[in-house]
């Protein structure tokens, strides 16, 4: 029993943690993306709440809360509100195995990986009742196609994590990032460039980022699967958005980037993997700012004639080189 | 009487219910509009999709029907040039032009050269304002959000110029029927010479930012063809018909006013497809400057010969008779037809939208594309929805 | 003589000032020639303008203004129907476009065009589909002869000229 609460007490703490994590995150992300958004396009971004508008997002998120909560007719009640539940709630346990620090790691988890992907996918379950329990015609396109991308995109994705997995033999993420300490060379984006760049592009897709943001494509479908939704449903879907852009960016910095690992020997600390995440989180969002939207038989065409093909000949060549 | 006679009332308006009747089966009816963010204002397209593919698609116009022609019909001679403002919001200056150069004909008023040049400049000044926010607007539909900040940027001048001469930003009424109704001053002038060479150095710019990207090229290449003859048949003109390699230009092929005096290129496109019209637009911007350029060096006469002597007031008395002029407007061939019947208000006034020819070829062109490319022709006819309604 | 419009039995061909009027060929025709006229003009490569009315006292006067993309010579056409039995064939199965502009001048003017495949309301709202704006009263409506002018005529069966005929013989005794 002693040994239970011994186990629970870090785990409550690190739930909370991640949730304040989430919350600040999000706050933050949403005021840089529109910051970095009005200076692509060459207007000051929010100015007015607070120095430089950096309380707008607050503001933003009291007013989302201050909304009537919508329900349309004849929707499905219960899985029109179980699916912005749904995809807010695995993101908070996908932070629990990303080990932000040298000490800073929510819990150790031996099957970290797995357990991220496995959880991850609950993101395309909700867009699928959202979209089918709103009653909404574009709604129901949006889910069609948030199915056809989240299945299609998570098989590179997979792929090439397994490639990495291969490599160090281990799908714990703290002992993946042990294995790329020192400096900057050992870094695991050296040994597996190919897999590098499909995780990004796949991570697009798994997002649900422009240019690859199908399932909402607002000049296509009005807004996709969240059509319907107002107030904080539309708030949590939002929120979650961000949460797995944090995850995935995250991820590709524990698994390409070496984490918490300084470029050069001695520096290390969460900083680091601050900086890799937030720079991988910038990535997205200039191209989301730069590119057009590409078409859905295009998208899937990526998928399935360029980064499934090229994944699997990584993952093949991985496994030989590893067995010579 | 109700169109709606024979029809049980399920759910859906008269236009759905209609179109309903003749669904097949496996599919789904979506009303893309009044209300969607693609559509530019209120056009109402009901689809049918079976997936993502069309199979059928009729628009629903009359959203934004106001009856010009029952307005012109009523009101005097002179006081039915406001509305030419507000029939097209891109390009206001030539519907302006088209319905004063019909009234011109039909009293036989000579202009005066100073005024025909000031016309030249504004409706080609209009023409690019036209063009970049139907740039800007296309590229958001296709997803970027960027481009039209940048194209409006560049608006934004032109619109700062186009006030001083009309006193308007958008829904310019400053034509006359004699002249223009007010002259450009020096400073305007300077402005739209220093606009030119600064303009200049934006378009390549467009084109590294967006025309060469990979994404826009298979957005929009070989996507709705209007071949020559789909343009025939539905009466297609300007960019949607240059875009299918025939140079057909009110402005060169009807010369009316200076426009003969200037030395100016049609663009053209053989492709036919949406990429076909993008590039004719680009291009035209070019020209556009080009002949303000020449314009400028030409602008004779002294300032305040911008109108004939003795203009006639808004309420005059054409002679009886009928008069059809056409102009090149940003969308094709404006063309209105006035009927006098002696007295100070028209007997029949009958606008010509190029818009509503163009939009008229959608339905042919979408069918067998998936709804994503619907966006993307949709975009590539440059539609301004209160010119298509009237 | 218009080439195109050989073979084609016209009540009357004129030719127009294109200076005052920006037309160059006036036609008029019964209505039952119209649907053969337009074939003969899509085989001349004319493209459609627009169709429009206009309300007389001798009944509607529907235009189809025709321009090619080579030569700029605009024809008009002219069909004259009754008011109180206003239908005219329907070219759309030539000229595509035609559909709209014919719906259109259906909700403006309450002109039928038979053989439109989709003849209901195109800008007018559906719940009244008798409501026609551009219809005048009687007391604003006028003659033909009050607003146009024929032109130079080059060939007419008379029908045409007998309501013209009488403006004149009108003006004459006025002065």
């Amino acid at each position: 029993m002693n040994e239970f609460i011994q186990n629970l007490i870090p785990l409550v703490v690190a739930v909370v943690g991640s949730m304040a994590w989430l919350a600040v995150n999000a706050l933050v992300l949403v005021y840089c993306e529109r910051k970095f958004a009005g200076h692509i396009q060459r207007r000051p971004g929010p100015f007015e709440v607070g120095p430089h508008g950096v309380l707008q997002t607050l503001i933003d998120g009291l007013k989302l809360m201050g909304k009537q909560l919508l329900t349309p007719d004849n929707a499905d009640r219960f899985l029109y509100w179980l699916a912005p539940i749904l995809s807010m709630i695995p993101v908070l346990l996908l932070f629990m195995p990303i080990p932000y620090g040298p000490v800073l790691t929510g819990m150790e988890v031996d099957l970290g990986l797995l357990l991220i992907l496995a959880f991850s996918s609950f993101n395309g379950l909700a867009l699928i009742l959202a979209g089918w329990g709103s009653n909404n015609k574009w709604g129901i396109l949006g889910a069609a196609r948030a199915v056809a991308q989240t299945v299609a995109y998570e098989i590179p994705l997979l792929l090439t994590v397994l490639a990495i997995a291969f490599m160090t033999g281990t799908l714990n993420l703290t002992e993946i990032t042990a294995q790329q300490a020192g400096h900057i060379g050992n870094w695991f984006i050296w040994k597996q460039p190919l897999a590098f760049i499909i995780f990004i592009v796949a991570m697009f897709g798994e997002t649900n980022r422009a240019p690859f943001d199908l399932a909402e494509a607002e000049s296509e479908l009005t807004a996709g699967f969240h059509t319907e939704y107002s107030s904080m449903g539309f708030g949590l879907f939002f929120m979650a958005e961000y949460g797995y852009m944090v995850v995935i960016c995250s991820i590709c910095s524990v698994l390409f980037l070496g984490g918490f690992h300084g470029p050069i020997p001695g520096i290390e600390g969460w900083w680091w993997m601050l900086i890799k995440t937030y720079a991988l989180l910038f990535l997205m969002i200039w191209a989301r700012w730069t590119f057009p939207r590409v078409r859905f038989d295009q998208l899937l065409n990526i998928n399935w004639k360029w980064l499934l093909p090229l994944a699997t000949f990584n993952l093949l060549a991985t496994a030989l080189i590893m067995k010579l | 009487m109700s169109a709606y006679q024979n029809m049980d009332q399920m759910t859906g308006d008269f236009y759905t219910q209609k179109f309903e009747a003749a669904k097949q089966d496996g599919t789904l009816i979506i009303n893309m509009g009044p209300q969607h963010p693609s559509t530019h204002g209120v056009l109402r397209i009901v689809i049918e999709v079976d997936g993502e593919y069309i199979v059928r698609a009729e628009p629903v116009l009359g959203y934004l029907h106001r009856m010009h022609e029952k307005m012109g019909e009523v009101q005097t001679w002179g006081g039915f040039i406001p509305n030419m403002g507000r029939v097209d919001y891109g390009h206001a200056m030539a519907w302006n032009w088209a319905y004063v150069g019909a009234v011109e004909k039909l009293m036989g008023i000579e202009v005066p050269e100073r005024a025909q040049y000031l016309r030249v400049i504004m409706t080609e000044l209009n023409r690019l304002t036209s063009h970049l926010l139907w740039w800007g607007a296309y590229i958001l539909d296709l997803g970027a959000f960027t481009p039209i900040m940048y194209a409006f940027d560049d608006r934004e001048m032109l619109l700062d110029i186009l006030q001083r001469p009309s006193a308007s930003r958008l829904t310019y009424s400053n034509f006359r029927v004699g002249g223009v109704q007010m002259d450009m001053d020096d400073k305007c002038i300077e402005l739209i010479k220093a606009f030119i060479p600064h303009f200049r150095d934006r378009l390549p710019m467009y084109h590294d930012l967006v025309t060469e990207n990979i994404i826009l090229r298979r957005r929009i290449e070989d996507i709705g063809i209007i071949d020559q003859d789909m343009c025939r048949r539905y009466g297609c003109t300007g960019p949607v018909l240059r875009g299918a390699g025939v140079a057909y230009d009110v402005r060169r092929s009807e010369p009316y006013s200076v426009y003969d005096r200037f030395d100016f290129e049609i663009p053209t496109q053989d492709s036919a497809c949406s990429a076909g019209r993008y590039h004719v637009r680009i291009a035209e911007m070019e020209q556009s400057l080009r002949i303000i350029e020449q314009a400028l060096e030409q602008l004779p006469g002294a300032e305040g010969s911008h109108i004939v002597d003795k203009a006639p007031k808004p309420a005059m008395k054409p002679p009886v008779g009928e008069a059809y002029f056409a102009v090149e407007g940003a969308r094709g061939k404006i063309g209105i037809y006035v009927a006098s019947d002696g007295t100070k208000t028209p007997y029949r006034v009958k606008l010509r939208a190029p818009g509503f020819s163009n939009m008229n070829a959608f339905a042919e062109a979408a069918t067998g594309t998936i709804l994503a490319d619907a966006v993307a022709i949709l975009g590539s006819l440059d539609l301004i929805i209160p010119e298509l309604d009237r | 003589m218009l080439q195109a419009l050989a073979g084609i039995p016209t009540q009357l061909v004129a030719r127009q000032d294109k200076g005052t009027t920006g037309n160059v060929w006036s036609v008029f025709l019964a209505p039952k020639q119209i649907l053969k006229t337009a074939r003969k003009l899509m085989e001349a490569e004319y493209s459609l303008e627009d169709i429009l009315a206009l309300d007389f006292n001798e009944g509607f006067l529907v235009l189809y203004h025709f321009n090619r993309w080579t030569i700029d010579e605009r024809v008009t056409l002219r069909v004259l129907v009754s008011r109180d039995n206003p239908v005219v064939p329907s070219i759309a199965s030539v000229f595509h476009g035609a559909e709209w502009h014919e719906r259109e001048t259906r909700d403006f003017h309450g002109v039928i065009f038979e053989g439109n495949p989709n003849l209901v309301p195109l800008l007018m709202p559906a719940e009244d589909v008798d409501v026609h704006p551009l219809v005048k009263s009687a007391k604003a409506r006028l003659s033909i002869k009050e607003v146009l002018s024929l032109g130079e005529i080059v060939s007419s069966t008379g029908e045409i000229d007998a309501l013209f005929a009488e403006a004149e013989a009108g003006e004459a005794s006025d002065a």
